[in-house]
């Protein structure tokens, strides 16, 4: 079954193996408001990407006419909705390509789900002294809940370095992996550079010494098709909402094998088996690391997400922003008060920037003056900023509904803010 | 509450004037303005230390206290412009009161610069920034000689 699918009327959207832009505006209702007196200009989905209407009416449908809890009842409503809310997790694996439904947990956030393998994996499977390889450039929630770990059971923290472009150093990423490294947890792509990660490699060389991987896919998976078993990662996990999808709702992949040595996360409903007060079996992954009610709704809505993208095909929007991504280099580079941060050769569509002399808080209340929404300050990533040596920096982070005209506005900003605060 | 006089409040109720009769892109023009006037008005590069920033702002602000016959002046600093310009206008318009009138400043003043029309967040700021200041007095009157040692 897939009620879902059902929402997703593309017919159009894809002219002559092309791409139409402007159809898929239509589809997300919120580009056609206005910031200040001007067209929103929306740079700013590396936070948090636009909803399309397939999204929405679908969490909504379910919220009006099919509404109940889940995995809990015998009658129509319940047990309709429980067969919807399970086929998502298909739809999840078909996206990633997983190969078995049983393999996607359900969680709410990536953040939530790295914590999860932290204290799940980590606290079963690592022990002091252990190492645990990240890159120099990982989000925080990619950083914490390793520390947290360090904190508790004392392993190390190594962190492989980057190039000035961005680009993994592949070769100390290789000598991190010695003696002590039990795990590689790595960002697949940068939300700050943009930086795609050799994720099939990081995986072959650290498998060659029996280590598994972690890759954190938040941006990657919005950008660019994904198979986690081409990659061979061992979990990969993201989040609903950069992918066109709704909050509170993340997903990680775990390997069957893995998943079902891991002991429970949060304790109580719907993870258990039996309870008694003496003991309490859990239940088979994934439901055992899914304590409680679920994000139903949000579920269905990812569910849409991943079918809308995949209706207009991952190829399709990775080649648009990669023209985007073209055409915003040139024009930024073109400028020559610009720094760009990042120029890895695979890239994607996220442009961190400062302008000389001007401090990006500046820079980016100039840009929301002219309507585009761009990200500044740290990104949630301090120490990447201190290894590029900046306080923080203005990020336009682009989307498949993205144009070369509103890149044009931003460009103009960027002029003003220059004769404004030059 | 008591009133403060108004010749104290002369500089506030500029800004407010000032304010009320642009639109909201010239109002953004005219923070700017005060931000860049503020640069040319040298704040001690020693100041720019841990013991005068604000913590909780996007861009860095730091704020000198200094009181002079039971009025409390500041002096504010920051990195981004926009922010210096906001800045300066809180200090601009709350120095010279004592800490009791100090007190009595509220966010309505705040809202009264019309400032809130620009962000929510901005107004958040200036309310940050006002509670610092409030804070800064009643903590130098309280024990006079932990302010002359930040100073
Ligand atoms: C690379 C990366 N990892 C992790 C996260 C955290 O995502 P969330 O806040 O949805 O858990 C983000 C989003 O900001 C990200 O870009």
């Amino acid at each position: 079954m897939n009620d879902i699918a059902t929402n997703t009327d593309l017919t159009g959207h894809n002219v002559e193996g092309g791409f139409n832009v402007d159809l898929i505006r239509r589809d997300f209702p919120i580009l056609s408001r206005e910031v200040h007196g001007k067209p929103l200009v929306y740079f700013d989905s590396g936070a948090s990407a636009q909803k399309p209407r397939a999204v929405i009416d679908a969490m909504t449908q379910v919220l009006e006419e099919d509404y109940t809890n889940v995995h809990r009842g015998a009658h129509y409503l319940s047990q309709t909705l429980t067969d919807r809310y399970e086929s998502v997790r298909g739809t999840i694996a078909r996206f990633l390509n997983a190969p078995t439904e049983e393999e996607i947990v359900i969680t709410r956030n990536t953040t939530e789900a790295i914590n999860l393998v932290a204290a799940t994996y980590g606290r079963e499977f690592l022990s002091k002294g252990d190492g645990v390889v990240i890159s120099d450039m990982e989000h925080h929630a990619n950083i914490v809940p390793w520390q947290l770990l360090r904190d508790e059971i004392g392993i190390e923290l190594k962190v492989a370095p980057i190039d000035d472009r961005g680009v993994l150093d592949m070769d100390a990423y290789a000598d991190l992996l010695d003696g002590n490294t039990k795990l590689v947890s790595i960002t697949h792509c940068s939300n700050v550079l943009g930086t795609m990660v050799p994720g099939k490699e990081i995986v072959r060389l650290a498998h060659n010494r029996g280590i598994p991987v972690l890759l954190d896919g938040s941006q990657a998976v919005v950008h660019s098709k994904v198979d986690v078993q081409d990659l061979d990662a061992d979990f990969y996990v993201f989040t609903g909402h950069k992918l066109y999808g709704p909050t509170a709702i993340g997903v990680l992949y775990g390997k069957a094998e893995l998943l079902a040595q891991m002991p429970p996360y949060q304790g109580g409903g719907d993870m258990i088996a039996t309870v008694t007060y003496e003991k309490t079996t859990y239940q088979e992954p994934p439901y055992r690391f899914e304590a409680g009610t679920p994000p139903i709704v949000e579920a269905i809505g990812l569910g849409a997400a991943i079918d809308y993208v995949s209706a207009i095909g991952m190829d399709k929007i990775a080649a648009h922003e990669k023209a985007l991504l073209a055409y915003a280099t040139e024009r930024l580079t073109a400028m020559p008060d610009v720094r760009l941060f990042g120029s890895a050769p695979e890239k994607a569509a996220i442009l961190s920037f400062v302008q000389d002399g001007i401090h990006p808080f500046d820079t980016a209340a100039t840009l929301d003056r002219a309507g585009v929404a761009a990200r500044v300050g740290q990104h949630c990533a301090e120490p990447l900023m201190a290894r590029l040596g900046v306080d923080g920096t203005v990020r336009a982070s682009l989307a498949m509904y993205n144009t070369t005209g509103e890149i044009d506005i931003m460009i103009a900003a960027l002029e003003r803010a220059r004769s404004l605060f030059g | 509450m008591m009133a403060i006089a108004a010749e104290k409040m002369a500089q506030y109720e500029e800004y407010v004037e000032a304010l009320d009769l642009l639109d909201e892109e010239s109002r953004f023009e005219y923070i700017i303005d005060i931000g860049k006037r503020a640069d040319k008005t040298p704040f001690p590069a020693d100041c720019m230390d841990d013991a005068h920033l604000m913590h909780g702002c996007m861009s860095k602000v730091w704020i000198i206290h200094e009181i002079e016959d039971g009025a409390h002046h500041f002096r504010g600093q920051s990195d981004a412009i926009i922010v210096k310009g906001l800045v300066s206008m809180m200090t601009g318009s709350f120095s010279g009161l004592s800490s009791e009138e100090l007190a009595e400043i509220t966010l309505d003043h705040v809202r009264g610069l019309n400032l809130g029309a620009l962000t929510m967040q901005r107004q958040v700021g200036m309310m940050a920034m006002l509670k610092h200041m409030q804070k800064l007095s009643q903590r130098a009157e309280r024990s006079p000689d932990t302010l002359r040692a930040a100073d």
